[in-house]
């Protein structure tokens, strides 16, 4: 049984890959939706790693595009500078991004829950007003423009060019894929059965032996790295870094992607990011008139699916099944 | 540092009337956390919607400001038991979902703000506003008085309500324990819409006080509502003088702060503080410290 659901994931996950991949091949004429699926991408990243935090380990962070803003500064800097190319660049960005997620984490970790999440929102603001004011660092409100996209990259058979849109999108979906299988082998192995522990009941958790803390703090801190991946990612793809992007609006759009989507499932962040990055993009939803629509879906969404809409369409589908099932007990008896 | 007495003087009574502000939010925000559990993160929307509300009333409806603000608080009040009633009791215990909950309504409220006043902000002139009043080389508006004022008297019959009252004394009991309350026959659903509509009607009553000052805009709660929620947090997350203390304080902090550090870094020092004093008590100044709790 163990090995059939394990051959049924992998083959559903390589079915993912491969439709990450020939997406653009299906969309080539429309340039337009290839930037609206770069852009989710891009965002996927973060939401991922906030759902690592959120869905798995229960720790709701109202700061986490902070993190993603260390990521994307960092790479903005080393990159506009030529200072590194693009992968050590991003790569720093990662890690510093890792690292102020430590520094945060020792302190933050240690508070109650409803502390915490104000706390991690104090922690993005204050990292937003950083890029914000710190001028000679950030360029301040104006933010980092001009900032060159990586070069050619040689696979040997097929040389990928990411300054045209199609190669950028490949790199994103790579660097996606990379996550994703990040995230999958983190919350199937020993590490991410704990982290579920943790979740259900700290008190338990700890006294079956877990390290509560150290678990908290190591995802904490590979949390806000993932997210600084993604944000290096953005900023690479929209060439240019500005505050506004990791504001309060931004912390609980990411909040709301992986919420809505499904917090604590593999492909919740990715659907909400389609949702609210790609479909807002395509749609102009800006106007004011369909935004008061979409906080009205954002509500009726709160009020009827408490498990997003992955969680939805989860249940929608066992419960079509327990139907079937039924039906055919009723056929057989 | 070339700091005046006289400077100084003016941003403690500047910060204490932007503190009185942050309290009126940060009750409403605490009683609905205490009784309910429920972080109202469209607290915001409340407080811009009692500075419409008000001009509404005053511009259009009836020309007295005192009354209008009165008005707004009950309107407002309404409201906020429709919205416990149709959204946050069925969110009680699900805390992500009040989240999302809280954006949609933020979207729609600050969206229809739009479509119903127009774009640009709009102006409350109240005669308040208009006439100064001079302490030696200060001059300060008479609303500034007004604002801390009517903060003190909120504060007062808040908490005369929550001491003598039955009405109070059960909506303490409640938050207290639930169970325990509805045991002896408090009816907690009535109290949780209690909750609710005074919350609102702070929330209102701050938006309506600081609309004559500054402008009426639909973003006009966004920094009240983080500095509401700093304040509860620094307070300790359920204490009423906690929330009382950590919103005079934020205020004045903030304002004397702008004397030493450049004006930009003005929220920065209060958010830092937060982290600060966490660090030190992880329970916040008045709150409870709990097993777990380092």
């Amino acid at each position: 049984m163990a090995i059939r659901a394990g051959v049924a994931r992998l083959s559903i996950g390589v079915m993912f890959a491969v439709v990450v991949y020939l997406l653009p091949v299906v969309l080539v004429h429309s340039p337009y939706v290839l930037f609206a699926l770069t852009l989710t991408l891009c965002y996927a990243i973060p939401a991922m790693a906030l759902n690592l935090l959120l869905g798995y380990t229960g720790l709701v962070s109202l700061g986490h595009m902070g993190f993603a803003g260390i990521g994307a500064y960092v790479t903005a800097v080393l990159m506009k500078n030529g200072i590194a190319p693009f992968a050590p660049a991003i790569i720093a960005g990662t890690i510093v991004a890792g690292l102020v997620g430590v520094l945060v984490g020792i302190p933050c970790l240690r508070l109650r829950s409803h502390f915490f999440i104000i706390v991690t929102l104090a922690v993005g603001l204050i990292l937003y007003l950083l890029f914000n004011n710190l001028d000679w660092l950030t360029g301040g409100a104006a933010g980092l423009p001009g900032i060159p996209r990586p070069g050619p990259i040689n696979l040997g058979f097929a040389i990928i060019d990411p300054r045209r849109p199609l190669g950028f999108y490949f790199l994103a979906a790579t660097i996606f894929l990379l996550v994703f299988i990040v995230q999958y082998a983190l919350i199937y192995s020993d590490f991410g059965r704990s982290l579920a522990a943790i979740r259900q009941d700290e008190t338990l958790a700890g006294s079956r032996g877990v390290d509560v803390f150290g678990h908290k703090l190591t995802i904490f801190a590979l949390s806000a790295a993932i997210a600084g991946l993604g944000g290096g990612l953005q900023v690479e793809f929209l060439r240019a870094a500005a505050p506004q992007s990791y504001g309060f609006l931004e912390n609980i759009n990411l909040v709301l992607i992986v919420i809505v989507g499904g917090a604590g499932s593999l492909f919740g962040p990715t659907l909400g990011a389609l949702l609210f990055i790609a479909l807002p993009e395509m749609l102009r939803v800006a106007d004011t008139y369909r935004m008061v629509l979409f906080g009205a879906a954002l509500l009726a969404l709160a009020l009827f699916a408490p498990r997003g809409l992955w969680g939805l369409a989860v249940s929608g589908v066992r419960k079509l099944r327990g139907h079937h099932s039924a039906l055919t007990h009723a056929g057989h008896p | 540092m070339g700091v005046t007495l006289t400077a100084f003087i003016e941003q403690v009574a500047n910060g204490t009337m932007m503190g009185a502000i942050y309290v009126l939010v940060a009750l409403g925000l605490v009683l609905i956390f205490g009784v309910m559990e429920v972080l109202n993160f469209a607290h915001g929307v409340i407080f811009a919607a009692g500075g419409y509300v008000c001009e509404v009333f005053f511009v259009h409806v009836i020309g007295s400001y005192p009354i209008a603000v009165v008005l707004t608080m009950l309107t407002l009040a309404i409201f906020g038991v429709a919205l416990e009633r149709a959204v946050f009791r069925r969110l009680r215990v699900n805390m992500p979902m009040q989240i999302v909950a809280s954006l949609g309504l933020i979207l729609m409220a600050e969206n229809a703000a739009v479509l119903i006043f127009g774009p640009s902000a709009l102006q409350l002139t109240v005669p308040s506003v208009r006439s100064l009043v001079r302490i030696g080389d200060l001059s300060f508006t008479i609303q500034h008085f007004v604002v801390i004022a009517v903060c003190v008297v909120a504060i007062a019959a808040l908490q005369i309500f929550l001491q003598y009252t039955r009405l109070g004394t059960a909506l303490r009991a409640t938050s207290q324990n639930a169970e325990a309350a509805r045991v002896i026959g408090i009816d907690a659903d009535r109290i949780y819409q209690l909750t609710f509509a005074t919350g609102c009607a702070l929330a209102a009553l701050g938006g309506a006080l600081i609309g004559p000052l500054f402008l009426i805009f639909p973003q006009m709660g966004d920094l009240p509502l983080l500095k509401g929620l700093t304040a509860i947090v620094l307070g300790g997350m359920g204490s009423i003088p906690g929330a009382i203390i950590g919103g005079f304080a934020i205020g004045i902090i903030e304002a004397v702060s702008t004397l030493f550090i450049p004006t930009d870094y003005r929220d920065m020092v209060v958010f830092a503080l937060l982290i600060a004093i966490l660090l030190v008590r992880p329970w916040g100044l008045f709150g409870v410290r709990v097993r777990g709790d380092v």
